[in-house]
């Protein structure tokens, strides 16, 4: 069936709607990354195997969802009935049976698989009322974790390409731009430029062809909100991309995914074809004249790819090289046409801006930061997941409020924001506004929203080790202070981590650091020595510890280190099983001895002992 | 192009200024350069023929320049090496059938006639005007007579 | 037509020009050294950075890599200004850290007073600076017999699969214009190898002097429409064929026109 107009739409939603409405209850099933990995797949699989089994008045399998990341991957895999809400966290195949029988047979609950924001305290039944939700204000993630993965059915019953239809029918291209550009929209992908404002520039090119692309290309480590909107809502990408289409004249447009993530490239490919089917992509959408084709381009795994004018050229099936942009890309972009190019958050939150209007937008977030933002939560935090959250809204709101704190309620240290562009914030920055501004002059940046919290059994030089080496690894290696600055850097962060450096190093890697930036080819050079910089600035007496007292403070440095057994041992031999130097000899019951000159300090044996008896040093 | 060489044989003396001439006026960083044109026996004896080239208009070396290197200047007719854009593969040495491109072996770069701009030194300094560089109405006129 | 400031000189340029071709035409020095006419300015080596501020950035300047910078009115170009040499020579520096026996590359940081490197050696560190220029010039001459492998601190230049590339044609252009000399070849008993392929050399069939490879004149004879017997001759013997035949006219007409 082809839609033929906006008419037409809507009656297909109310179709769907009520489609919707003959079941008393639905089961959500999470499928987001975190869940599936954990074994979301399994216990859907056993769902469905029960429900066959089992018929329940005014439920079916239908109304069984495999939906998108729900968020708290922490506490996956999660189901989740509605319409009460009930929340259940790691749940098993055993438990299947159970719940189908008290919560959608019965209004009764399962208690021992609801949240506990303690361990073992207070059970809370609805995940409206856990903190982890409580504080987010979703617009970008609001469908996620509420519909099928990638089912038009559920995406049109959501209100879903209503305002596509509205931009077809009602507005004007311009009309869209003013309204984006009103709301403030700024590029999710980390830079921030006014989306508004990119698409005005390339629609004042003159050309006849021109391209829009969707970045799906999410590199950043620790990062899986694009992931997580592409998997679970990919029509609220395409429905952004043809709005994006429409309005600055295109007909043609990408979506580029990484390699890493394929079932994103699954569920967009089955969208497209939905959406092709319905007529709401392809040619002439909704009887209009607008025509609108989307391809998937998928990468290779480089993470430069992530740059515009990199990601141009693979799209072009060139190497994935940046060039300069004195001639910016939305001038000249793919195949040297005018093209804009934005993230897939920023689409997602494109209709949703149509739909609710620019002031409605405006109301969320800070005046120059409007809306909200969606990050990964990952590291030393209690509650890790997938958030979004009003921009303005403070690093400690995030980090103890919705994060629930640091794991074991060990110090925080520090707070790693933007990916490998980004840096360091120390404690001293968690009243920080979460937003582009406050982040950038704090010496971080927003990035694509990574968000990697750290405690004190981090150590920062080796952070900043560990993104620079990153950095070398994925480096295109086309411009020298890039290719051979940023290894040097490397070089010296090593020095630094063995205890072989001067204090004139650190100066050293300062200079060197400002002349990568302003000699660097494309951003990934010019945000390259962020990490290090950041760490430099706050953490200073850290990298001293290391050069002055040849001492790491974290006791992560392996060459500044050594493990010892303390009278805590309970000779449980754990220790001796994972040493895979046999530097650790002892007997059942015994403390056990470990000989220094075997010991390679991998640390295995710290990260298996439960009675703390290993001492770092 | 609206002149000519005009090569009276009889005239020639073998005594090469042209030669020179052209190497002095090609000099590259004031060290002598390769000349383009060749003083050449013709055969019989005290027969010298200048060898220069002969600007085609469908020329092998520009055709077989694979990276633009070589292209006519409108003003002065010539076909101009741009040393800048050149790649020395050569092909251009290789493909002219009258070896009029050539390598500059002390430069290590590819060179050919460029009418110095219009006043080829060459014609200029020869003394016996045996080589002359003549406006294309008069050489027709002396070749009808 | 636009007017800019180049080290307090007014200069003219067209429009589309970039800065670094209007600062060579000024006879001011600036090093580069992935930069060739032929090809499209790449920006890969940094070391043709100049800075660049205008009257109304209010003291506020820029670094860019002139070969990729077009010209435009008003603008203010320093070309060694401090921070300018400052990268120049880190970027030198760095260099000679990692092609620490390439003498072009201790020449020029010589010149601008790096002698021995800050950072520290790469140990197995050849002499390919990694410009691109060989791939690059490859590409424009249509072969695309070369190119980058791999990325970062390990890229470097190979054939596809780093086996004797089969869209060479050996006309050794990327050996010809690599600034440092880095890409081998061998020329022995009629054979020429680059890149572990074997070429034949055509030889003059007057005088015996090796030409160009069998492949390359194929090429232009195809691709180009050089009559293939233009390649049976050298240059030299070339014109000594044009003299004699000019000779022959010259002995029944007494002027020869050319």
């Amino acid at each position: 069936m082809r839609l033929e107009n906006i008419r037409q739409l809507k009656d297909l939603q109310k179709k769907y709607q009520a489609a919707e409405k003959r079941f008393q209850k639905k089961v959500l099933v999470c499928c987001g990354p975190g869940c599936l990995a954990s074994g979301a797949q399994k216990i859907s699989d056993q769902f469905k195997k029960v429900l066959k089994e089992k018929r329940i008045q005014g439920f079916s399998v239908e109304a069984l969802k495999e939906t998108g990341c729900h968020g708290f991957c922490e506490q996956g895999p999660l189901v989740i009935i509605e319409p009460e809400g009930t929340f259940y966290t790691k749940v098993k195949t055993k438990d299947v049976e159970e719940i189908i029988e008290k919560s959608v047979r019965h209004d009764e609950t399962v208690t021992r698989l609801l949240y506990s924001p303690n361990g073992n305290g207070k059970k809370i039944k609805r995940y409206a009322d856990i903190d982890f939700y409580r504080h987010q204000t979703r617009i970008a993630l609001a469908r996620l974790g509420k519909i099928n993965q990638c089912d038009i059915k559920d995406y049109v019953a959501d209100g879903g390409y209503q305002s596509l239809a509205k931009a077809i029918t009602k507005m004007s291209g311009d009309e869209i731009i003013d309204e984006i550009t009103k709301s403030g929209l700024r590029g999710r992908g980390g830079a921030g430029f006014s989306a508004g404002r990119k698409w005005a520039t390339c629609k004042k090119i003159q050309s006849d062809i021109r391209y829009v692309i969707c970045n799906g290309d999410e590199g950043d480590p620790g990062a899986f909100m694009d992931r997580a909107i592409m998997e679970g809502d990919p029509h609220a990408v395409l429905e952004g991309l043809a709005i994006a289409a429409y309005a600055v004249g295109s007909s043609r447009g990408y979506i580029y995914v990484r390699e890493e993530y394929p079932l994103a490239v699954v569920n967009l490919q089955k969208a497209i074809e939905q959406a092709e089917q319905l007529g709401l992509l392809g040619d002439n959408i909704l009887g209009s004249d607008f025509s609108f084709k989307i391809s998937i381009s998928r990468g290779a795994g480089a993470f430069v790819c992530g740059e515009s004018s990199a990601l141009m050229k693979s799209v072009a099936g060139e190497v994935g090289e940046p060039r300069a942009k004195y001639i910016r890309s939305v001038v000249k972009g793919l195949h040297d046409q005018p093209t804009v190019l934005n993230n897939v958050e920023t689409l997602a939150t494109v209709p949703v801006i149509l739909d609710k209007g620019a002031d409605w937008f405006c109301k969320t977030g800070t005046k120059k930061n409007t809306g909200t933002k969606a990050f990964s939560l990952v590291g030393k935090i209690r509650n890790t997941g997938l958030i979004e959250v009003a921009m303005g809204t403070t690093l400690r709101q995030i980090i103890y409020d919705i994060g629930g704190g640091i794991i074991d309620d060990r110090p925080f240290k520090a707070v790693q924001t933007g990916g490998p562009s980004g840096g360091c914030l120390p404690d001293s920055q968690l009243d920080l506004s979460v937003d582009f501004d406050s982040l950038t002059e704090a010496g971080s940046m927003m990035g694509s929203g990574g968000m990697i919290v750290m405690d004190d059994k981090t150590c920062m030089v080796d952070v900043a080790k560990y993104f620079l080496g990153f950095l070398v690894d994925e480096s295109c290696g086309k411009c020298v202070p890039c290719r051979e600055g940023l290894y040097q850097l490397h070089a010296l962060t090593v020095k630094v981590s063995e205890g072989r450096a001067t204090e004139a190093d650190l100066e050293k890697m300062e200079k060197l650091s400002e002349m990568v930036i302003i000699g660097s080819l494309c951003g990934l050079g010019k945000s390259g020595p962020n990490p290090l910089l950041s760490t430099l600035r706050y953490f200073r007496d850290e990298y001293l510890a290391h050069i002055r007292d040849k001492r790491c403070p974290a006791g992560v440095c392996r060459e500044l280190i050594t493990y010892e057994i303390n009278e805590k041992c309970t000779g449980c031999m754990a220790c001796i099983a994972v040493c895979a130097t046999h530097a650790i000899t002892g007997k059942k019951g015994e403390i056990h001895i470990l000989d220094q000159d075997k010991c390679t300090k991998c640390g295995a044996c710290y990260a298996v002992c439960r009675y703390d008896a290993i001492d770092v040093s | 192009m609206n002149h000519r060489f005009i090569v009276t044989p009889n005239l020639c003396t073998g005594c090469r200024t042209c030669e020179l001439a052209c190497s002095f006026t090609h000099a590259v960083d004031n060290v002598r350069g390769q000349t383009r044109i060749f003083p050449l026996d013709g055969g019989s004896k005290d027969l010298w023929i200048p060898v220069v080239c002969l600007q085609c208009d469908d020329a092998a070396c520009v055709k077989s320049c694979l990276v633009d290197a070589l292209r006519r200047n409108p003003g002065t007719g010539a076909i101009e090496l741009n040393q800048e854009v050149c790649v020395k593969c050569m092909a251009c040495v290789a493909a002219c059938p009258f070896g009029c491109s050539l390598l500059d072996q002390q430069h290590n770069i590819v060179v050919k006639c460029d009418l110095c701009g219009g006043d080829p030194a060459c014609a200029h300094f020869c003394p016996t005007k045996a080589l002359q560089w003549l406006p294309i109405a008069p050489a027709r006129a002396r070749a009808a007579s | 037509m636009v007017r800019l400031t180049i080290n307090g000189r007014v200069v003219q340029a067209s429009e589309g020009e970039m800065l670094l071709s209007v600062i060579r035409r000024e006879n001011i020095d600036v090093p580069a050294m992935c930069h060739h006419e032929a090809v499209e300015p790449f920006g890969a080596c940094r070391l043709c950075v100049v800075e660049i501020t205008r009257q109304e950035w209010d003291g506020w300047c820029d670094y860019v890599t002139s070969c990729l910078y077009p010209v435009a009115d008003g603008l203010i170009v320093n070309t060694h200004a401090p921070k300018v040499n400052e990268l120049r020579k880190t970027i030198l520096d760095l260099f000679l850290a990692r092609h620490p026996k390439c003498t072009e590359i201790i020449e020029l940081a010589g010149e601008y007073g790096v002698t021995r490197t800050r950072y520290e050696t790469v140990v197995d560190g050849d002499n390919c600076i990694l410009c691109g220029l060989c791939a690059r010039i490859c590409d424009r001459m249509g072969f695309h017999a070369i190119s980058t492998v791999g990325r970062g601190h390990g890229k470097e230049i190979a054939p596809p699969l780093r086996q004797a590339p089969p869209d060479c044609t050996g006309c050794l252009s990327c050996a010809m214009n690599c600034p440092t000399n880095f890409i081998e070849y061998k020329v022995k008993k009629g054979l020429l190898t680059i890149w572990d392929k074997k070429f034949e050399l055509l030889t003059c069939n007057k005088c015996g002097k090796e030409t160009i490879t069998r492949e390359f004149a194929v090429h232009l004879s195809e691709q180009r429409n050089i009559p293939p017997n233009y390649f049976d001759t050298c240059d030299a013997c070339h014109r000594n064929e044009l003299a004699a035949a000019m000779g022959r006219i010259a002995a029944w007409d007494r002027e020869v026109q050319l």
